[in-house]
C-alpha cells in the first residue's frame, strides 16, 4: 500500500453535476464543523488544508441529498 | 489565567465590591501609604496560602515601612519574587466569611460555596464543622439574584444587617464570576470590620483562557509577562510549544516543559502524564520534554507539536503515550503525529518509539500506523510498559 510522502489521510470530492440548488450548496459548505468546505463565487470548493481535520461526522452528506460529496479514507 | 489579587481586587472595586484602602508598589519605588496607622504589606504572587509562607506581612509603624517592603521583595516564596506589593491599610475586624463561586462540572451549573467562617481553608472546614458551609447551583441564564444570595447566606445562621450586606456582596461576585467568564471567583475573607463595613481583604480570580479574547483588558494583563517572576522562566521552546497550543480552542496540544534529554514525549491524560514521564525516567529514559494533550486537539495542532518536539537538536524518537482516551479521537492523534515526523523530514517509523493510544477511534488509528510501519499497543500494554520500551527504544539511539 504506497503511503503519502507528506502524510495525507482523507480527499474530499465534490460532484457538482449531483447537486446544483445554490440553497442546498450553502447548506452543506456551512455544516462542516472543521472548515473543509467554502464558497468562492458562489463554488463549493474543498479547502485542502483542513482535508485531514475530518471526523467523518457526516454532517456534510447528511445535508446533501444529491450525494455530491464523496469522502475517501486513504490509508485502509 | 490567574490574576493577581491587586488585579482581582480592581475588577471587584468595578462591580461595586467595597476592597480596603490600598497602594501597589514596585520594586523601584519608594513605598508610601496612602493612610495613616499600621499597614499590611502583601506579596503580589500567584499563589495561594500567602500568610503561611512569609507573603504577608503586618507593619505597625510608618517607619518601617521601607525595611519590611526591602526585605519582603528579597524574599523568594513558594518560588516566587514578588515583582510588585499591595499595601493596604490594616483593618480593625470583627468577623470573616468566606465565599466562592466556581463551576460545577458534574451538575454543569455555576456553584455559590459560603462559609460563616472566613480566613480558613475551606477544606477543612467542610470536614469538621460542615454545618457552616452552604453550597448552591444557580445557572448562567437567571444569575444570582440578592435574594437567592441572601439565603444561601442565611443557610449558615447569619442574620440581620450583616445578611443583606454579605448577599448584595456575592451577588455582584456572582455577576463577576459570569461576565468576566472566570472559573473561579473567591474571595476569603470578606470581613466585616468594627465600623460594621464589609470588605474584600482578599480575591483570587481565575480567568478562562479561551474565553481572554472576549476581555482585551483582561488578555492585555495575561500578556504582560513581566508582571510574574516565574520560578522558572519560560524557555523559547516552551514559548513556541504555547503559540502551537493556542492556534486554535480544540483540546490542548501545546503545554510543554523543557528538559535535555533525547525522548521527546506527546503524553497526555491529566495524570496520566505525570504517570507516563515518571515511568520513562524509572525505566532509564531521558525525556526530552514533559507535555500534555488532549481533549481532541486539531491534527494541525498535533503535527505542529509534533515537529516542534522534533527541532529540538537531539530529539531522534518521540513516545506517544496516553490513557485508554474517550474524549480524544486516536485516529485523529495518529494522524497529526505521522504529519509531523514527515514534515520533519522524518520516517515515522524510525522515529515513533512508542505508540500507546488506546480508546476511542483506535481501530483507524491503528490503521493508519501500521500503514506507516509505526510500532503502536493498544490497552493490554500498560503505561508503564510503553515507557519502557520506549525508554530502550530511545536507548538503543544514544548507544
Ligand atoms: S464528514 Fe463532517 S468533518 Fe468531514 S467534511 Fe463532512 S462535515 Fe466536515
Amino acid at each position: 500500500m504506497e503511503t503519502h510522502p507528506m502524510g495525507v489521510f482523507v480527499r474530499i470530492h465534490i460532484d457538482l453535476d449531483k447537486c446544483q440548488d445554490p440553497q442546498e450548496v450553502k447548506a452543506w459548505t456551512g455544516v462542516c464543523p472543521v472548515g473543509i468546505f467554502k464558497l468562492v463565487n458562489g463554488q463549493p470548493v474543498v479547502v485542502e488544508e483542513n482535508e485531514d481535520e475530518c471526523t467523518f461526522c457526516g454532517l456534510c452528506l447528511q445535508a446533501c441529498p444529491g450525494g455530491a460529496i464523496r469522502i475517501e479514507k486513504l490509508y485502509e | 489565567m490567574r490574576l493577581l489579587e491587586f488585579e482581582a481586587k480592581s475588577i471587584l472595586k468595578r462591580y461595586g465590591i467595597p476592597i480596603p484602602e490600598g497602594v501597589v508598589v514596585a520594586g523601584e519605588e519608594t513605598p508610601v501609604a496612602p493612610f495613616s496607622g499600621p499597614a499590611v504589606l502583601k506579596a503580589q504572587i500567584p499563589i495561594g496560602g500567602r500568610g503561611k509562607t512569609g507573603g504577608i506581612v503586618i507593619v505597625d509603624k510608618d517607619e518601617d515601612l521601607k525595611e519590611r517592603a526591602a526585605a519582603l521583595f528579597a524574599t523568594r516564596i513558594r518560588g516566587y519574587r514578588p515583582k510588585k506589593l499591595l499595601i493596604e491599610e490594616k483593618l480593625d475586624l470583627k468577623r470573616e466569611f468566606f465565599m466562592a463561586i466556581t463551576y460545577d462540572t458534574v451538575a454543569k451549573e455555576p456553584i455559590v460555596i459560603f462559609s460563616s467562617e472566613g480566613g480558613v481553608d475551606i477544606e477543612e472546614l467542610a470536614q469538621g464543622e460542615p454545618e457552616k458551609i452552604c453550597k448552591q447551583h444557580f445557572t448562567f441564564r437567571d444569575g444570582l439574584p440578592e435574594h437567592k444570595a441572601r439565603e444561601i447566606v442565611a443557610e449558615t445562621g447569619v442574620t440581620g444587617k450583616p445578611l443583606l450586606g454579605i448577599g448584595a456582596v456575592l451577588a455582584k461576585l456572582a455577576t463577576v464570576f459570569i461576565q468576566t467568564d472566570a472559573t473561579i471567583a473567591e474571595i476569603n475573607p470578606l470581613a466585616l470590620t468594627a465600623s460594621g463595613q464589609l470588605i474584600a481583604l482578599d480575591c483570587h480570580l481565575d480567568i478562562d483562557d479561551d474565553a481572554l479574547f472576549r476581555h482585551p483588558d483582561i488578555a492585555a494583563i495575561a500578556k504582560d509577562e513581566s508582571r510574574i517572576e516565574a520560578a522558572k522562566a519560560q524557555t523559547e521552546f516552551e514559548r513556541q510549544a504555547a503559540l502551537i497550543d493556542s492556534v486554535d480552542h480544540r483540546g490542548v496540544a501545546g503545554r510543554v516543559i523543557e528538559f535535555d534529554g533525547n525522548l521527546g514525549l506527546i503524553i497526555g491524560g491529566g495524570g496520566a502524564s505525570l504517570t507516563a514521564f515518571d515511568a520513562v525516567r524509572a525505566h532509564g529514559g531521558k525525556p526530552a520534554n514533559y507535555c500534555e494533550i488532549g481533549g481532541n486537539p486539531s491534527v494541525k495542532k498535533v503535527q505542529a507539536l509534533t515537529k516542534h518536539i522534533l527541532s529540538k537538536p537531539g530529539v531522534e524518537k518521540v513516545a506517544v503515550i496516553m490513557n485508554v482516551v474517550s474524549n480524544t479521537r486516536v485516529d485523529l492523534v495518529a494522524r497529526g503525529i505521522v504529519k509531523g515526523i514527515l514534515e520533519a523530514g522524518r520516517d515515522p517509523a524510525e522515529t515513533v518509539a512508542v505508540f500507546r493510544i488506546p480508546g476511542a477511534w483506535e481501530a483507524e488509528g491503528f490503521k493508519i500506523l501500521r500503514k506507516y510501519g509505526v510500532r503502536y499497543c493498544d490497552r493490554t500494554v500498560s503505561i508503564d510498559e510503553a515507557a519502557r520500551m520506549a525508554a530502550q527504544s530511545a536507548g538503543r539511539q544514544s548507544a
